[in-house]
């Protein structure tokens, strides 16, 4: 759906893939082999090149060389390692604390010298503003920098002064992500007004599941009062309409091409 | 596995109850919490949304046994609620039914359900269907029956022959399934109201019958009262909720694409506190709390 609006870039996302596979908060309860699984999935569909959120690499630097070498195979174009404890959670929920910067410097270049291709991009994510403050967390992306970290990923700056701050600061050695998760710690702006700020990616983690977990409340409810989904009919595709997204005359039609008739 | 669950009473005895029992589609950990949270007592793992969403390709019999089995999995550590899982074909023929029961079984289903197409299967309302002799089908419903290592776990029988050999052959063959154990009847994509009532009538006291609620597909839409008084015993509405979501994803990014921000959308979003309270984030987290070790020292 994201390729056929139009975008160049996906983000797998860690949270969304604990809501919805698992039914659970992002606590770090998703483990490695989950991810790299649905990672596979989605480039056994897909050309479009994917972000995937690796959490904190699910362990120490030798758990995340692991973690590399199985998400760039699965089919990752850029993987992100963060500065949490293991297990990790939810940038924007509360409790949340980070290992020293030199661990995670360790964790960075294992990531860097593990990857195959030298196009796998790496990220490097601190949460270290809501913990240790934006002067130390400015100090550690500047030593995942120099470790080898292709892309940064400051977590929920509080203020448009620090985006700005941070942009100017990495211009030319690192591009920085921006994060828009609503209702999070991070002030909401649009693509176009975080380019003006000096970001040079945005990610919208979060938005299609909030959407879709309101959408669902509304629909199970309709179908437990009615015994029907009529009062859906005009905000839901019908059978030939959900076909036609996902190819399925195409599919078969390719399927044909090998059929036993032709081989004779 | 497939014996009581907290707090649910089990498929058997819901489809004993004077009610028609109804199973919205899920096919995941969250779809099926939201089925359980909006207070249903049932709900159908479909094998369709399952290749919708994480394959991203249509019901043409692509998603493995495995993968489904994995699926089941993670809703079944997630919620209490019986399970009604679409085996699809059973991946082969009696022997890999035997596995596919051994497997789901032990996933956390409640039911299989197996159908008579031939493998690999399409879904029931795309052209260009096929079924494999009664024989084989009985022989595979059979098989099911005694791999089962719970009689709670109930076999759904289905037929798609209506389609292919027209109506008295699915009733010939359901009449089959039920000598060899089938527990439930799906006779699939019946085309009249008479056919409704007399396949109902007809089994009336020996085998349930469901009722597949497909927006758009072959049979008429009715809703559960009314399927109940048509004599049906279990309704699903299998891609309902797949449906609404394309939908709205559709929406949902051009908005995004269109506007670089998801600002037009957020009176249709849950926003950060509500998505947790929705995952329960805060239960989850204190009774982790009940686990830390200052409680041990």
């Amino acid at each position: 759906m994201i390729v056929r609006a139009g975008f160049e870039a996906a983000y797998v996302s860690g949270g969304s893939i604990a809501y919805t596979k698992h039914g659970m908060p992002d606590i770090g309860l998703v483990s490695m082999n989950e991810v790299a699984t649905a990672i596979s999935l989605i480039a056994e569909r897909n050309d479009v090149p994917l972000i995937v959120d690796a959490d904190t690499g699910y362990g120490n630097a030798l758990n995340v060389r692991r973690t590399v070498r199985l998400f760039e195979a699965s089919g990752a174009a850029a993987v992100q390692l963060e500065d949490q404890t293991f297990p990790k959670r939810c940038g924007h929920l509360k409790g949340k604390t980070v290992v020293p910067t030199g661990e995670m410097v360790g964790k960075i270049k294992a990531a860097c010298d593990a990857r195959r291709s030298a196009d796998t991009l790496i990220v490097a994510r601190s949460d270290a503003i809501g913990v240790e403050g934006y002067a130390a967390t400015i100090e550690r992306a500047e030593r995942y920098v120099e470790a080898g970290a292709d892309v940064l990923f400051l977590e929920a700056p509080e203020t448009e002064q620090q985006q700005r701050d941070m942009c100017a600061r990495f211009k030319g050695r690192a591009p920085l992500i921006a994060n828009m998760v609503e209702g999070g710690a991070t002030p909401l702006r649009s693509a176009t007004e975080l380019e003006a700020l000096g970001y040079g990616i945005v990610i919208f983690p979060g938005g299609l599941f909030r959407a879709y977990s309101f959408l669902a409340t509304e629909y199970l409810a309709a179908l437990k009062r009615d015994g029907s989904a009529d009062a859906f009919r005009e905000r839901t595709y019908d059978f030939k309409q959900l076909n036609q997204l996902l190819g399925t005359e195409a599919i078969l039609a390719d399927g044909t091409r090998y059929d036993a008739e032709h081989f004779r | 596995m497939s014996a009581q669950r907290n707090g649910y009473t089990p498929l058997k005895q819901q489809l004993r109850g004077p009610d028609i029992v109804v199973a919205p589609g899920c096919f995941d950990a969250f779809s099926a919490m939201m089925v359980a949270r909006a207070g249903f007592s049932t709900a159908y793992v479909t094998g369709a949304s399952i290749a919708y969403t994480r394959l991203g390709m249509p019901d043409i019999g692509l998603v493995s046994m495995n993968e489904v089995a994995q699926t089941v999995s993670l809703i079944a550590e997630r919620v209490e609620i019986p399970l009604i899982v679409d085996g699809d074909t059973g991946y082969g023929n009696a022997l890999n039914v035997r596995r596919t029961v051994r497997l789901f079984e032990a996933s956390g289903a409640a039911a299989i359900q197996l159908e008579d197409q031939t493998f690999p299967k399409r879904c029931g309302h795309l052209k260009g269907k096929s079924v494999v002799p009664t024989g084989e089908m009985v022989g595979k419903i059979k098989a099911a029956c005694d791999a089962r290592r719970s009689s709670d776990f109930l076999v759904v029988a289905r037929t798609d022959a209506i389609a292919v050999n027209g109506y008295d052959d699915a009733i010939e063959r359901a009449e089959r399934f039920v000598a060899a154990g089938a527990d439930v009847l799906f006779i699939e994509a019946p085309e009249s109201e008479q056919q409704q009532r007399d396949m109902c009538a007809r089994f009336k006291g020996r085998a349930p019958l469901l009722a597949n609620m497909v927006e758009g597909g072959a049979t008429p839409l009715k809703n559960a009262k009314e399927l109940q008084s048509l004599g049906y015993g279990l309704v699903i509405f299998p891609g309902g909720l797949f449906r609404a979501y394309s939908h709205m994803a559709t929406e949902y990014f051009a908005t995004l694409k269109r506007d670089g921000t998801t600002n037009a959308f957020r009176n249709r979003m849950y926003d950060f506190k509500q998505i947790n309270e929705l995952l329960e984030t805060d239960k989850v987290l204190a009774q982790g709390g009940q686990y830390d070790a200052k409680n041990f020292s």
